[in-house]
């Protein structure tokens, strides 16, 4: 619903991520982080405040 | 503006302290600690850090029952908007209700967002990008992604109106970059975020060189209608309601209403009844359409009451027995269908009827009048 609701007002629903990790998967967290911080560097600035 | 200032503009001095609005207030009869009276009576005593304070100021549904009776004209909906600005300012805020996501969304939109919310109209019929009749759709596109799951398709509406427009042979504006009318941030004691709104949509209308703005949703109209010049003066188009709208073009023949059997009752909405003195236009074409039988609730017209809550905010178990009351009425009168003309009523009405085993049907009166086309 938030994706939508995020689609909708024109900001990139892969903007947000959504993981469960538990406290014994450090390598799990490191890897999602990781591959979300690449995902948004990749995406650039959000147009959020860019332009008001 | 401090409650003196709000005081002297609304001129509440002129209560003659009668109860007439208390009497009248949808609230106060669910919760008899709400009074229209008492706050006024308040506000002339200095009492304002009180009264500020007070979560009643958040518990008024704006709905102008008590104005359009209150012998001496005190607008109080207009002077509980003054209070909860001056309130909003000091950092009182109401509790706002789905989460506070549809305030987050309006606030979004004045934080320069290109948004993308128009792939529904196209497949909903032909619309323009410039034209001379603007379709201000308002927040259904929204609505349609949060009050899904309480099987309200808010779009409905929207879509219905394009397909109404276009059967008629005309192309509607409708635009990716239309804000938030700005109504539920006005009413949230928050203008300044009204006007970057209301800004934007101006400068948005003003460039698709449109001479008419076309409203199906009553609260987008009457902000229009009477905010909107208030705030910035003389709009440079004509404010339109669809059924004031759609009542001519039945009236000229460009439109024909077929089918339509049932028994209906209609439920006006209180911006577009008391604060937009729109009654006649809706059941006009109610009554237009074939085989259609009107049935009236007994609080109808400037006596009618809300759907509860209003706003998005204080939804609360005092909006929940207002709508079931509503909706006793309107089954009482053994029509099949209530008819709503705002996207929030039905939204609202079909959360308490979710609830309820009553049997009855709710639908947008746009609905209906496709319905009535798609058999001709």
């Amino acid at each position: 619903m938030t994706r939508e609701m995020l689609d909708l007002l024109g900001i990139d629903s892969k903007r947000l991520e959504l993981q469960w990790v538990s406290s014994a998967e450090g390598t799990r967290f490191a890897e999602i982080v990781t591959t979300f911080t690449n995902r948004i560097k990749e995406l650039g600035k959000s147009p959020l405040g860019v332009a008001a | 503006m401090n409650i003196e200032e709000a005081v002297k503009l609304h001129r509440t001095y002129y209560c003659l302290d009668c109860g007439v609005c208390t009497g009248s207030c949808p609230v106060s009869r669910v919760l008899p600690s709400f009074s229209p009276r008492l706050i006024v009576e308040k506000a002339l005593l200095d009492l304002g850090d009180e009264l500020l304070k007070d979560k009643d100021l958040w518990s008024c549904l704006t709905c102008g029952r008590c104005f359009e009776r209150c012998p001496t004209k005190i607008n109080f909906p207009e002077f509980m908007r003054n209070l909860r600005e001056e309130a909003a300012k000091r950092g009182i805020e109401p509790t706002l209700t789905h989460h506070g996501m549809l305030q987050t969304v309006m606030e979004l939109q004045t934080q320069g967002v290109k948004q993308k919310k128009t792939d529904w109209a196209r497949e909903a019929g032909k619309i323009a990008d410039k034209g001379d009749v603007f379709f201000f759709v308002g927040c259904m596109p929204y609505f349609n992604v949060v009050f899904r799951d309480l099987g309200v398709d808010s779009l409905t509406i929207g879509k219905n109106v394009i397909r109404i427009l276009n059967a008629a042979g005309i192309t509607p504006v409708v635009s990716d970059e239309e804000a938030c009318c700005g109504h539920d941030m006005l009413w949230n004691g928050k203008p300044e975020v009204f006007k970057k709104l209301a800004g934007k949509n101006l400068e948005l209308i003003r460039a698709s060189g449109a001479k008419q703005v076309v409203f199906s949703c009553p609260e987008g109209y009457y902000t229009f209608k009477n905010h909107y010049p208030q705030y910035f003066g003389d709009l440079g188009f004509q404010v339109v309601h669809f059924y004031d709208y759609l009542e001519k073009m039945i009236a000229d023949g460009a439109l024909k209403l077929q089918n339509g059997a049932g028994s209906y009752t209609y439920h006006d909405p209180c911006r577009l009844g008391r604060m937009a003195k729109i009654y006649d236009s809706p059941r006009s074409i109610l009554k237009n359409l074939a085989g259609s039988e009107l049935k009236e609730m007994e609080r109808n017209r400037e006596n009618a009451v809300c759907c509860g809550t209003t706003g998005w905010a204080n939804c609360s178990s005092c909006s929940k027995q207002i709508q079931v009351e509503r909706l006793k009425e309107a089954k009482a009168t053994g029509a099949q269908t209530l008819v709503t003309a705002c996207p929030k009523c039905q939204i609202h009405l079909s959360c308490a009827l979710a609830n309820l085993d009553t049997k009855l049907e709710i639908k947008d009166l746009t609905t209906l009048i496709t319905e009535s086309m798609a058999t001709a």
